[in-house]
């Protein structure tokens, strides 16, 4: 491993600085007592954070967001899995073009994306289902598992699955026992940025949501485009707060160098 | 009928023959290598006999019964990987118990069993541990453990020392050999390691492009190798093109460069182009005026507990090695005469083929 000399060192604590400090501010600016997103501020407050929680459309929101995410990117992963392990392990015909269908979502805008969903919600009669809401967040998470899936199967040393087998192991009991664990991180890992994805996503949901259905980041950038007052660093900091304690659990459970690098 | 037996089994991918007509009887408790250079089918042999291959032909038996289209599963024979293949994500002790939990042992019966396995092995504690914190040389015995604790009619073993280190694979050796001994298990192996195969087994299979050249106790093989690819692979040898000059009776004469060396007669005619093989520890060095050959020494390499020379002379470079008894030994340089009795020549019909690669690959 090589030192960094001075001027990288500098250059890096410039990158991290440039990348956190809209998140450090946004998380103060949360606390201020005052009407507007002043810094620095004069008090300490949690007035926005109560009003966050008077407003039961955020709360709403925030739930459907949650399920969403939830949703999408678990059954994106009970797709991904089967679908990966195809792709790496056997020759079939149609296998290259069955791996960029599954990636291709990641190439197309997210606008284009949402204009298509919205006329194909048009047409089958779906506007509003949050089925197909969970449908087309599939389709967008779907890749960023495939990726880290197939990266982990590729890795992956099959005469363990064959010495499962020698020892009087069934199919479906190498799966469970042998294959599912060994993989584990990269569904984990899948799983979790597939979630966030879809908990993030704003542009192709604004198309498709309705009133019932209005997704977090939909709702603020709806607030945001009206008024921008200090709820909208206090709902960031919420999210931000979720997020940082659901990594360090990763963390903690299966470390993120294994889940993200690969690295076991 | 012995206990496993392949007959002319073949693999073929489309029009490669991997593995072609490939006849071969193990016996109960032998231990038998299967000895080549990579990409001689030795590995999907082994493959074919776990059940990870499907045969394009031929049978394979065991104790009697036909298992050449049994599932890998059901075959009960204990394997270990090249890469060990321990289950990553278990105890060393639940990597062991596995074969015998998917064999419904009831798990009174399975602690007592893996814990004599562990102990064979010698590892008794590092049953807590995960192969991760284990060396090389303690995965591998997991991998045996693992493999012998299902009580396997055949244990089957893929270069399972080629990942360890010189010195812990010549220790590893002996003890394989002494735990195989120990609970007395049919042992088919595969590597390419002719010290390995020639210091375990009971009997070699070496194979070649796909097909057996030679079965035959390690000994034999190293002494009487059938084919000059054998001479070649096994060991280092000296490989002379020569001419038959007299046949008569028991002895006879090969003619090389002008220089006729005695043989032993195997119904050699005369005229007729034989490779004659010496091993260069079969030479002596001499006088330069007592030997068969006369040659000078070009290079001189000090082994340890020998002396390997190169000798140049009429018919070119000869390889000789001789033990180191503690006496000075020829300077470099120095003219020196070659000799050596009849019986250790093998002569190999036909000119010398031209692929020495192999030699220069692998050295004794």
């Amino acid at each position: 491993m090589t030192r960094n000399g001075p001027v990288a060192l500098i250059f890096h604590t410039l990158v991290v600085i440039f990348m956190l400090a809209p998140l450090a501010i946004v998380c103060l600016v949360a606390f201020t007592p005052e009407n507007t997103l002043s810094l620095p501020t004069k008090g300490f407050s949690l007035r926005w954070f109560q009003a966050v929680f008077h407003h039961p459309d955020f709360v709403q929101s925030f739930w459907n967001s949650l399920w969403l995410a939830v949703l999408s990117a678990t059954l994106a992963v009970a797709l991904a899995v089967p679908a990966s392990l195809a792709i790496t392990r056997w020759e079939f015909p149609g296998r290259g073009f069955l791996n960029a269908l599954f990636l291709s979502p990641l190439i197309i805008p997210h606008l284009v994306l949402g204009v298509a969903m919205l006329r194909l919600f048009a047409v089958v009669g779906a506007t509003g289902s949050f089925g197909w809401l969970v449908a087309a967040h599939m389709v967008i998470v779907t890749p960023y598992v495939m990726r880290l899936l197939i990266a982990a199967i590729s890795g992956f040393d099959r005469s363990v699955e064959q010495a499962a087998f020698s020892l009087g192991a069934s199919e479906a009991t190498v799966f469970r026992r042998v294959t599912l664990p060994m993989i584990l991180p990269g569904v984990t890992g899948g799983w979790l940025i597939a979630f966030i994805n879809s908990f993030d996503e704003l542009t192709m949901s604004i198309f498709i949501t309705s009133p019932s259905t209005v997704t977090l980041p939909v709702r603020m950038y709806m607030y945001a485009t009206e008024s921008i007052d200090p709820m909208m660093a206090a709902v960031s900091a919420l999210i931000i707060g979720i997020t940082a304690v659901a990594v360090l659990l990763l963390d903690r459970v299966y470390g993120l160098d294994r889940i993200l690098v690969g690295q076991h | 009928m012995s206990f496993l037996e392949l007959k002319n089994i073949t693999k073929r991918y489309g029009p490669l023959t991997a593995v072609g007509d490939v006849s071969l009887s193990v016996e109960k408790g032998e231990f038998v290598s299967l000895l080549g250079p990579s990409g001689c089918g030795k590995t999907t042999t082994l493959q074919m006999i776990a059940g990870f291959v499907e045969p394009s032909a031929g049978t394979i038996r065991l104790d009697g019964r036909d298992i050449t289209r049994a599932k890998a599963n059901s075959r009960g024979l204990g394997i270990v990987f090249q890469s060990y293949a321990l289950f990553p994500h278990m105890t060393v002790f639940d990597n062991v118990s596995f074969g015998l939990e998917m064999q419904r042992v009831p798990k009174g019966e399975r602690k007592p069993r893996v814990e004599e396995a562990l102990s064979l092995v010698h590892l008794s504690p590092y049953a807590k541990r995960y192969p991760r914190e284990l060396s090389g040389g303690q995965r591998q015995r997991v991998a045996l453990a693992r493999a012998l604790v299902i009580r396997p009619p055949v244990l089957l073993l893929d270069e399972p020392l080629s990942n360890l280190d010189a010195k812990l694979r010549e220790a590893m050796q002996f003890e394989l050999r002494e735990i195989q001994r120990k609970v007395g298990t049919t042992t088919v192996m595969v590597t390419h390691d002719q010290a390995e195969a020639f210091s375990i087994s009971d009997r070699v299979v070496v194979m070649e492009a796909g097909r057996i050249t030679q079965i035959d106790q390690p000994y034999r093989i190293y002494e009487h190798p059938e084919t000059e690819f054998i001479s070649r692979f096994v060991g280092k040898t000296n490989l002379l093109p020569g001419k038959v000059a007299t046949a008569t009776g028991a002895g006879a004469t090969v003619s090389l460069a002008g220089i006729a060396v005695p043989v032993e007669n195997a119904g050699l005619s005369v005229g007729e182009t034989v490779t004659l093989c010496i091993r260069p520890e079969k030479l002596h060095l001499t006088a330069p005026s007592n030997g068969l050959l006369t040659g000078r020494v070009a290079d001189r390499f000090f082994l340890g507990s020998q002396w390997l020379y190169h000798i140049d002379g009429p018919l070119g470079t000869i390889m000789v090695v001789t033990p180191n008894d503690g006496s000075t030994p020829a300077e470099q340089g120095a003219p020196v005469g070659l000799e050596w009795s009849p019986s250790v020549v093998r002569v190999h019909r036909g000119a010398m083929a031209e692929a020495p690669d192999v030699a220069l690959e692998v050295t004794g």
